[in-house]
């Protein structure tokens, strides 16, 4: 049987004991005068012979997906004869590859050994075994699980509770994988970057003023460990993420405005999903758009005005990151606008004051809390963005706060550090990860910030 | 008021003329007064061309309290925003007919609402103070029409509406703290306190006290007695106690339509229309 065939079996049977499970019960509670003697609905007892046809069943299963090749490969070469099996361990693990490639039938060239030709059939037969071996059991448990509930579904059984814990424990697991893979990010980049802190120390990467990666190559070289001090990349994002939020928290802001106090409600229902829409537009094609139409143009104005601005510039990026992170700001505020209660509008309204005045004495007030908290995802936005600056704002690290030059950003410098050949313990490389680190505290703490707003706003105002 | 009055059985008097049938939906009584302070003239409400109300004729006098009573849904509400303009602000709404106020119809293209609402104010159902201080409440809608100049000023005016609104003893020593921390009564009167603030002539309040506790109730009722001196009040409620203890005038709506209007007294024990007494002797409402 295949690992197909299996799984079909499987869900066959997992089927078949949700009906069985459940016209056993229908049959017991029938005997005893009606559904009402059964402690669950009938439907409960066929979900839990279900389950426990498939869980066990399936666990057995993934981990023999898990484990097979390893414990087929060891069977395999402790049958290989001694001059093989003694080969060192870099040797041993080429010729086992070739054996593997012949049994998935990837024949390598044309002079295979009858030792690696006898090894390659084990293999094969010692798989087949263990195919079958598993179809074998993963049937049985199946049908033992079934049958086993089957003899135990009484009016007393309590499948429901029992079904309830099921589902919770996997819902349990669902949350938690968000959790773990988290952690474990964090984890790896944490390594890595304590790895980089051994060769670069802390305060030399926090606070230097130079950031030039690139002379860390030459390792031999006297002198070349390169300048890692982060403070031009990290200022270079600072910056254009503070053009990007001086584009969009305004304009973010009063289309909310717009949109909650003032548009008609057809013209709502248009523009706002349009508006959102801009949040849906892949970042590379704001990268080209920037680069082949922003840049250009700020540099032609640039020098109609006597300024010299480079081709690529911090402006552009930021602008056009800006117009990028606008729905974020408009949608959000926009939530928050309407959730302020109409019954305060209509104070403010009773009392003789205009729209606007309504709007900045009492609308925004009481929504600032949450504007603050959509404001700051938003920067987070702004500081992970960085296709649009790869492709407008350049390379280079300039410590500058002139909008006008190339600067750099830490997610740019990261992927220019990770791309292509690299050796996994230079210092270049490493400094990836503690610049993703970094990336990672700041942005953590934007985070923090903003749901501590968020939910004073909640206390303040439910 | 003797509550008797008011509950269940009417006294009936003998001999009494035969009810305006029910079917009947001119408006019974006179609804016109002598030197009114607002005149209502055919007014239409449609919501997105839905009719809520039509066809109302009603005058405000000075200095009486006029109450509004009927079935939920009747327009009550609907009527009372159409004083103020507060209707404006709901999108699809549509008033018809002519609102006088000193001879000058409030809808007409050249009036502006700003200084129409801060002349008629309006307190709500729910109370609804502003997120921000107790002082700034009462001081905001002062300030936006440049009623105080400065500190001193603005204190008179907080200090003086809070008396008013019999309020001041309850928040003399905590002026600072939100108008949200108020108990529900207290925020009401506290809302009050912010109508009186912008000198108003008309008070709409649309029912005031239907979220408040008996005690607060009597509290904000006694208060609009003593509101009456200075100003005219048009109040909605659903409580027909409240109406014969505060009012000296009742109006009663029925399904868009303003059924009766008298003296409160004569409408609570001696309705003309069929339909008046069927509310108040509660076969329905
Ligand atoms: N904003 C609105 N939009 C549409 N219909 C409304 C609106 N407000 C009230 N109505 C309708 O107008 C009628 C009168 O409502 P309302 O004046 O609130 O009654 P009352 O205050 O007497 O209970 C009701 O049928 C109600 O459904
Ligand atoms: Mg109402």
């Amino acid at each position: 049987m295949t690992t197909i065939h299996l799984l079909l079996t499987l869900l066959t049977l997992t089927l078949a004991g949700f009906f069985i499970g459940r016209s056993k019960a229908i049959a017991v509670c029938s005997a005893q005068g009606g559904p009402s003697t059964l402690h669950s609905r009938p439907i409960y007892y066929g979900i839990l012979t279900a389950l426990w046809c498939a869980v066990p069943a399936l666990i057995v299963f993934l981990f023999w997906l898990i484990f097979q090749s390893t414990i087929i490969t060891d069977l395999v070469v402790a049958d290989l004869p001694d001059q093989i099996r003694s080969l060192p361990e870099a040797r041993l693990n080429l010729v086992i590859n070739d054996l593997r490639n012949i049994v998935a039938g990837n024949i390598v060239g044309g002079n295979i050994s009858p030792a690696i030709q006898a090894a390659a059939d084990h293999y094969k037969s010692l798989e087949m075994t263990g195919q079958a071996a598993l179809s074998v059991i993963v049937t049985v448990m199946a049908m033992v699980a079934v049958a086993g509930v089957w003899l135990k579904i009484t009016p007393a059984l309590r499948a429901r509770n029992h079904v309830e814990k099921v589902i919770e424990i996997l819902l349990l697991g669902c949350s938690t994988l968000a959790v773990f893979t988290t952690i474990g990010i964090v984890l790896s980049v944490l390594y890595e970057a304590i790895r980089f802190f051994k060769i670069v120390p802390v305060h030399k990467f926090l606070f230097g003023l130079e950031w030039s990666p690139q002379m860390a190559i030459h390792a031999e070289q006297i002198g070349s460990s390169g300048a890692f001090g982060a403070v031009p990349v990290i200022l270079g994002t600072m910056l254009i993420a503070g053009i990007a939020m001086c584009v969009a928290v305004p304009l973010g802001l009063m289309a909310a405005i717009y949109l909650s106090e003032y548009a008609n409600r057809h013209f709502r229902n248009v523009a706002k999903p349009l508006l959102e829409i801009l949040a849906g537009i892949p970042t590379v094609v704001y990268g080209f758009f920037a680069a082949l139409v922003v840049a250009p143009a700020i540099r032609n104005t640039g020098d109609m005005l006597g300024f010299s601005v480079s081709s690529e510039s911090a402006l552009a990026a930021g602008l056009v990151m800006g117009i990028m992170i606008i729905p974020f700001v408009s949608s959000l505020s926009d939530d928050v606008i309407n959730a302020v209660p109409q019954s305060l509008r209509d104070g403010a309204l009773s009392l003789g004051s205009t729209r606007s005045e309504t709007i900045i004495h009492v609308v925004l007030p009481a929504a600032l809390p949450g504007i603050v908290g959509g404001v700051l995802l938003a920067v987070s936005r702004a500081i992970g963005e960085t296709m649009i600056v790869v492709m407008a704002a350049g390379l280079s690290a300039n410590l500058t706060a002139n909008p006008f030059q190339a600067v750099t950003t830490v997610t740019v410098q990261i992927v220019t550090l990770l791309v292509g050949d690299q050796e996994f313990d230079s210092a270049k490389t490493l400094a990836a990860f503690a610049l993703g680190l970094l990336l990672f505290v700041i942005t953590l703490i934007l985070n923090v910030v903003a749901l501590m707003v968020v939910r004073k706003y909640r206390e303040h105002y439910v | 008021m003797n509550q008797e009055q008011t509950t269940g059985h009417l006294p009936r008097r003998p001999g009494r003329r035969p009810l305006v049938e029910r079917t009947e939906r001119e408006t019974v009584g006179q609804t016109a007064v002598e030197n009114p302070r607002m005149s209502c003239q055919n007014v239409g409400v449609f919501y997105d061309s839905k009719k809520a109300i039509s066809n109302i004729c009603l005058d405000i006098g000075r200095n009486e309290v006029i109450a509004m009573i009927g079935p939920s849904g009747c327009g009550k509400s609907t009527f009372l925003r159409c004083l103020n303009r507060m209707n404006d602000t709901i999108e699809g709404c549509l008033v018809t007919g002519q609102i006088l106020m000193d001879g000058k119809n409030i809808y007409d293209s050249d009036v502006d609402v700003v200084p129409l609402r801060a002349q008629v104010g309006m307190v709500f159902q729910k109370p609804n103070p502003f997120p921000k201080s107790i002082y700034d409440n009462i001081a905001y809608g002062a300030r936006i029409h440049g009623l105080v100049q400065n500190r001193d000023e603005t204190d008179e005016l907080v200090v003086g509406s809070l008396k008013r609104a019999g309020l001041w003893n309850e928040v003399k020593d905590r002026l600072e703290m939100p108008g949200t921390s108020l108990s529900g009564g207290q925020q009401q009167r506290l809302c009050i306190a912010r109508a009186i603030a912008v000198n108003p002539e008309v008070i709409l309040m649309d029912e005031p006290c239907s979220s408040l506790d008996p005690i607060a109730t009597a509290i904000i009722e006694e208060l609009i007695d003593e509101l009456k001196q200075d100003y005219t009040i048009a109040i909605v409620t659903h409580s027909m106690q409240q109406a014969s203890r505060i009012s000296q005038r009742t109006a009663y709506f029925h399904q868009g339509d303003l059924i009766e209007i008298g003296p409160t007294d004569q409408i609570f024990l001696n309705p003309l229309h069929q339909l008046t007494e069927d509310y108040i002797t509660g076969r329905f409402g």
